[in-house]
């Protein structure tokens, strides 16, 4: 027995569709779960026990139970309640679902982390709590949001190959059709696990360029002080 | 005087966690006044404040900020009745603040610290805005800085901004809480200058501070707090002049026994 590239030339396409399948369910699921997570962050910070306490019951439920858990209890639970949707999109959902509890608390700790006065300092001239936080919390708040959400992102992404387990045909679903075909496992799973790596990869370089981006614009507005502006200007005079 | 009074509290009280905060506080301020509020930290000075601007709920009485109730208001037949969060978010305005630590907004320039409220609460286009902002701010000294981002601003530049960005509001009433505490003790003459303008276009203010001699300078009107009371008001001179409460008394000697310290350790030969 010898490792064998080869077997997998008839098999690209299967394995390159359920890469972009993969990419497509992951993208759905970071765009609901962010969505999601920012209403349920936003409603436990609202004032009063009971958001709290929903919100908690939300959260503690997501996070402690098994990921291939949840998406079974939505697989076979919306049935029945007599509605019957495609595994790919229910897939999606439950991916989404279990994200936006982690998603939902980055985002309430990145909220709790900045100093309650530019909250309140919002408040007191009028602002209303959706205006102060669009104005004032959010644009403060969007670089140290994005090195924990590209690391639940990567999770999540990951994740996704359990849709396999209800017949969403991503990633890892065409993996075991095409090993099943080829009998050639490990070279499946180490293709497999290669475009897996550059989706990652992928996601990463653009989590890169959305926090030097965001850094930039933060970057003016907090770290310089009035020695580095004094310093640079003399710099920028000299050369 | 026979006008209403711009800010009038009543029997306001607030209590946290059993402990009482403010106990029935009644305090008129009158337009272009200045009253200096004063007490020993802890006092309630800055809880006043908080609840003046509906950041902290007080528990029973009344706030009437240019003849309108804030935040509860006594219906026909003596019913209370609380107020909408819209309702209060659009009387907020009437009452400018400038908090201890100012409180800009890191992430906007001088003038968008300004502009943008304006903008946000008020609907003014954003051109109106930007007019007014940049006129007040350079009527406060910052014109060649209104590009800057208050982390490129000294301590007594940002305060000017915050002021410019209360004042761009066109508030009935400014609030400030210890206007001098957050600022190095050489620049008490430059806020004291400032805010001595401001008295000078008719506004009117409640300073909350501990600085006597600050209060004494600037004020028409001392009133002294202690354990959430009010103890004694009345004019600037009569107050440092004659206390007739011993609480005041003992807090004035304090005060200025500290005073006398400072100046001699901070220069033996005198």
């Amino acid at each position: 027995m010898h490792f064998d590239p080869a077997v997998l030339v008839d098999y690209w396409p299967l394995l390159l569709q359920g890469a972009w399948l993969t990419l497509q369910v992951a993208a759905m699921a970071l765009v609901i779960g962010y969505v999601a997570g920012i209403a349920v962050a936003l409603i436990a910070l609202m004032p009063g026990w009971l958001p709290r306490l929903v919100t908690g019951c939300y959260v503690e439920i997501l996070r402690n139970i098994p990921f291939i858990i949840i998406l079974f209890v939505v697989y076979y639970g919306l049935p029945f309640w007599g509605i019957r949707l495609p595994a790919t999109l229910v897939g999606t959902v439950a991916l989404a679902l279990f994200a936006s509890a982690y998603y939902a608390e980055i985002v309430r700790a990145a909220i709790l982390a900045l100093p309650r006065g530019q909250f309140e300092s919002a408040r007191a001239i009028g602002m209303s709590p959706m205006s102060a936080m669009w104005h004032v919390v959010a644009p403060q708040i969007l670089r140290t949001l994005v090195p924990p959400s590209t690391n639940m992102t990567l999770t999540m992404m990951k994740e996704s190959s359990v849709l396999s387990s209800i017949t969403v045909p991503e990633l890892t679903y065409q993996s075991l059709v095409v090993q099943g075909n080829t009998f050639a496992p490990f070279e499946v799973f180490a293709a497999v696990a290669s475009i897996y790596w550059l989706i990652a990869a992928l996601i990463a370089e653009v989590s890169r360029r959305l926090e030097r981006r965001v850094g930039a614009v933060q970057a003016e507005a907090t770290s310089r002080n009035r020695i580095a502006d004094r310093y640079l200007s003399l710099v920028a005079r000299r050369s | 005087m026979s006008a209403a009074p711009v800010l009038r509290v009543s029997n306001l009280t607030k209590r946290f966690h059993g402990v009482t905060a403010l106990d029935q506080v009644y305090l008129d301020v009158h337009a272009g006044e200045i009253v200096a509020l004063i007490g020993p930290s802890g006092c309630g000075k800055s809880t006043l404040l908080r609840c003046l601007t509906w950041l902290e709920q007080p528990d029973d009485g009344f706030i009437e900020v240019a003849g309108k109730p804030l935040g509860r208001e006594l219906m026909p037949g003596g019913v209370v009745r609380r107020q909408s969060r819209r309702q209060i978010d659009a009387l907020r305005p009437q009452v400018g603040i400038v908090f201890q630590q100012f409180q800009l907004w890191p992430h906007m320039t001088a003038l968008e610290n300004v502009v943008r409220p304006q903008i946000v609460v008020l609907g003014r286009p954003r051109a109106e805005a930007t007019r007014r902002g940049t006129e007040l701010l350079t009527r406060l000294g910052l014109a060649d800085r209104i590009d800057r981002h208050p982390h490129a601003l000294s301590g007594g530049q940002k305060q000017r901004v915050a002021i410019a960005r209360a004042l761009a509001m066109d508030p009935a009433l400014m609030l400030f809480d210890e206007p001098t505490s957050a600022l190095d003790p050489e620049l008490v003459g430059e806020v004291l200058a400032v805010l001595r303008s401001l008295a000078g276009i008719g506004m009117t203010m409640l300073v909350v501070t501990h600085e006597i001699g600050f209060a004494a300078s600037l004020a028409d009107r001392i009133a002294f707090m202690d354990h959430g009371r009010i103890l004694e008001e009345g004019p600037a001179r009569d107050i440092m002049a004659a206390p007739k409460e011993p609480r005041l008394k003992s807090f004035l000697d304090l005060v200025r026994t500290d005073r006398r310290i400072a100046r001699t350790t901070a220069n033996p030969t005198e």
